[in-house]
């Protein structure tokens, strides 16, 4: 089915949307134009603050990795959660750049193949992440990190009969809490939504390790959400960020709850303090237009030239949050189709559903939301947000 | 178990992304052998690449920048290149500056290159961070003329290759071209003046009468005169006119080749000059010449592109011309013999483009224009 809908949804419009969605951002980048260079004027002055990990001083640090396994794993690791901490995409970089050594080496170490598909799946090359991720478990079949993140790939790309035989294969050497999570997770987008979100309540919760509680929490918050309780969603996702302040799916997710809610002024509460993020400052700016203030003119302009910037770079990492920029924040619902579907070519999690059914009946095009309805259909995810969206055009 | 910590954050990573990746802003502008812009890098970068936080309190100051300026001059040269065909331009950087983007401050880095040939082909090596941060990307703007183009640099393959002024000057060449070709066909006058030089080049004036040539050889040879005289006066002028090295007035012009026509038709008619008509196709070609140059200055010459274009326009002219002699002197030649010809085609035609060529003196010269 994808291939049809690739063909349907996706291409024809690209050249035209690109078009139009390159003459908004130049619009748009033309009031946040970047001022002219200048000489500051005193020694002191502060131009950056350098995050920790981005120091010119772990160089010898690195050249160690370039030759121990054992310096370079943890060093990609610690890269690849800083990139989640802080939603800052050139960490993932760093960690690339310690894993590239490796990944030339025969016979190439599993855990290098299983980091560097991480690296992948985060910059949403999902494709050659599950290359990487296949090359390990030929290899080690046994590899239970390989499949958990096997499960997630497949998860965000809608694949969920594989993703459930990926977590399936945790059973032996996993912790059974993290094959239950793995599985009701899935069973929660096809059909068994309440079912599933009673079982991972019922999961015992001191037993788990505190990122995997974090884990739970966001799945039961998201559960909470497409059962249409904001209520419990809102409380689930607050006790996660007690445990896990720093955990950027679980704040930016609460922030949802708040603005579906329309509660702008919790929602800029929430996320101040984490505008350097792109995925928080488009929640920033809408939480702003609805306050319908005039304010969040200056979150509006980072956003669009951090768009404009991406445009350039060909990068595809944003275009779920330029779809919903061009809905909520700048309204053009043309170009926000067109992201909306580019968008579902890379990744088709509720959320994607949703946009592309929200653009398509801002621009009066059924035709466009059909391959979001089918892949309802076929899975029978239940959403209350997606009823309301589909049966809303 | 160990490392679920790391299967936890694995998981969700996946919905966890980021903002920005790091990109550097390469500006250029390509004149001649001259290449000059500048190059912003985030000071996040820079410190990476160099390390600048001298005192390693976790902050990059203006200070300590400046105090880093020539070693990040160094790493510059070494991770950027710019080359032409395959002969390094050097790069010579000047004092840098501050920029602020969206994603925090950058450092700005003039810089001009001096290349050994005029650059038609710009490459370039882009590696900055190559070792730490290969997602690192470098955004190339390069301009030339009134052409931007844009390209990504860096990644798996450092060098890359632009086509500076081939698009631009391939399209200045055909757009030049083709003005020449049409204003030949639509400036009547020029083809009028050619044609009646090259009537009787078919003939021989012997006693007072014409006589038609025994063979095609020296009709041949008297069109290819006229022709090759009519082209080098006219390509002389225009060259110089279009340059903007001489200039005359277009009212003087215009009448001359009003002029230039009635002589060439009379001359037909009530020979005077009978062997030398290249001479008259050279003299007043060259202000045939000015007349072509006053349409070109219409259109204007593309900057950067001024001698390709100036050459094009010409080579259109001489296109157009030469399909007119092609079409019209074989059936000259065919009728040479004939009484027709000689006794009434000649004479008579001559006068009409005689007739007309004065009209068109009288509104030149002296009717007042627009």
């Amino acid at each position: 089915m994808s291939a049809d809908a690739r063909s349907s949804a996706g291409r024809p419009r690209g050249i035209r949307g690109r078009l139009l969605r390159a003459g908004l951002l130049v619009l748009s980048a033309l009031s946040a134009a970047h001022a002219a260079p200048y000489v500051p004027s005193s020694d002191s002055q502060v131009l950056a603050e350098l995050p920790a990990g981005a120091r010119h001083g772990t160089d010898a640090t690195r050249d160690l990795a370039r030759s121990r396994l054992d310096i370079a794993l943890p060093m990609a690791q610690f890269y690849i959660s800083r990139a989640r901490a802080t939603g800052d995409l050139r960490f993932l970089g760093y960690a690339e750049a310690i894993l590239t050594p490796w990944l030339e080496r025969t016979p190439v170490s599993v855990p290098v193949l299983v980091l560097h598909a991480t690296v992948l799946q985060s910059r949403h090359a999902f494709t050659p992440a599950l290359g990487e991720l296949d090359r390990a478990l030929k290899i080690n079949p046994q590899n239970a990190q390989a499949w958990l993140t096997r499960a997630t790939v497949l998860r965000v790309l809608g694949r969920y009969d594989e993703a459930t035989d990926s977590c399936g294969h945790l059973t032996p050497a996993a912790d059974p809490a993290i094959t239950s999570l793995c599985l009701q997770g899935i069973r929660g987008l096809t059909g068994h939504l309440r079912d599933a979100y009673g079982a991972i309540e019922a999961l015992p919760q001191q037993a788990l390790p505190p990122e995997v509680r974090a884990w739970r929490y966001s799945e039961l918050g998201e559960m909470a959400g497409r059962l249409g309780d904001d209520a419990a969603a809102e409380h689930w996702l607050r006790e996660g960020l007690q445990g896990a302040p720093d955990d950027f799916y679980l704040r930016a997710a609460c922030a949802d709850v708040l603005l579906r809610q329309g509660r702008p002024a919790d929602t800029l509460e929430l996320l101040k303090g984490y505008e350097s993020m792109e995925p928080m400052l488009l929640r920033i700016a809408i939480a702003h237009r609805l306050r319908g203030d005039g304010s969040g003119a200056q979150a509006r302009a980072l956003l669009a030239s951090a768009f404009e910037v991406e445009e350039k770079r060909g990068d595809a990492v944003h275009r779920r949050e330029q779809a919903r920029y061009y809905l909520d924040v700048d309204p053009h619902p043309a170009a926000a189709l067109v992201a909306a579907q580019e968008n579902w070519q890379v990744q088709r999690e509720p959320e994607d559903i949703l946009i592309l059914l929200r653009a398509a009946q801002a621009s009066h095009d059924p035709q466009a939301a059909l391959p979001a309805r089918q892949f309802l259909r076929e899975r029978k995810t239940e959403d209350a947000r997606l009823l309301l969206a589909a049966s809303g055009s | 178990m160990r490392g679920w910590g790391l299967s936890a954050l694995l998981l969700l990573s996946a919905t966890a992304q980021a903002h920005v990746s790091s990109n550097g802003f390469l500006v250029a502008r390509v004149e001649g052998r001259e290449v000059s812009g500048s190059l912003e890098l985030a000071v996040r970068d820079v410190e990476l690449a160099i390390g600048v936080d001298a005192n390693r309190d976790g902050k990059v100051t203006w200070g300590e920048l400046r105090a880093a300026e020539r070693r990040l001059d160094e790493y510059l040269v070494q991770h950027v290149g710019l080359s032409a065909r395959g002969r390094a331009c050097p790069m010579t950087l000047k004092p840098l500056q501050v920029s602020e983007r969206v994603d925090g401050t950058y450092v700005w880095l003039p810089f001009s290159a001096a290349c050994p040939v005029e650059v038609e082909q710009l490459d370039l090596r882009y590696a900055v961070l190559e070792d730490i941060d290969p997602s690192h990307r470098g955004l190339l703007s390069l301009t030339a003329g009134t052409i931007t183009q844009t390209a990504v640099l860096g990644g798996k393959s450092t060098a890359s290759s632009l086509q500076v002024h081939s698009p631009a000057r391939w399209r200045a060449f055909q757009e030049y071209l083709s003005a020449g070709i049409w204003h030949i066909w639509s400036g009547i006058d020029h083809l009028l003046f050619l044609v009646s030089l090259l009537l009787p080049a078919v003939l021989l004036r012997r006693k007072g009468h014409w006589e038609p040539v025994p063979q095609a050889r020296p009709a041949l040879i008297s069109i290819l005169k006229v022709v090759t005289a009519f082209t080098l006066a006219h390509s002389i002028t225009l060259t110089l006119a279009a340059l903007d090295l001489v200039r005359l007035p277009t009212r003087l012009t215009e009448s001359v080749i009003a002029a230039s026509i009635i002589v060439a038709a009379l001359n037909n008619i009530f020979p005077v000059v009978t062997e030398g008509r290249a001479r008259i196709a050279f003299a007043f070609g060259l202000l045939h010449g000015f007349g072509f140059a006053s349409v070109l200055a219409e259109m204007g010459l593309p900057h950067g592109a001024r001698l390709v274009s100036l050459l094009a326009f010409n080579l259109g002219i001489e296109t157009g011309q030469l399909a007119v002699v092609f079409a019209i002197m074989p059936l000259v030649y065919a009728a040479r013999a004939s009484v027709f010809y000689r006794r009434a085609f000649l004479p008579w035609g001559s006068a009409a483009i005689a007739s007309l060529a004065l009209v068109w003196l009288v509104q030149r010269a002296f009717l007042p224009t627009g």
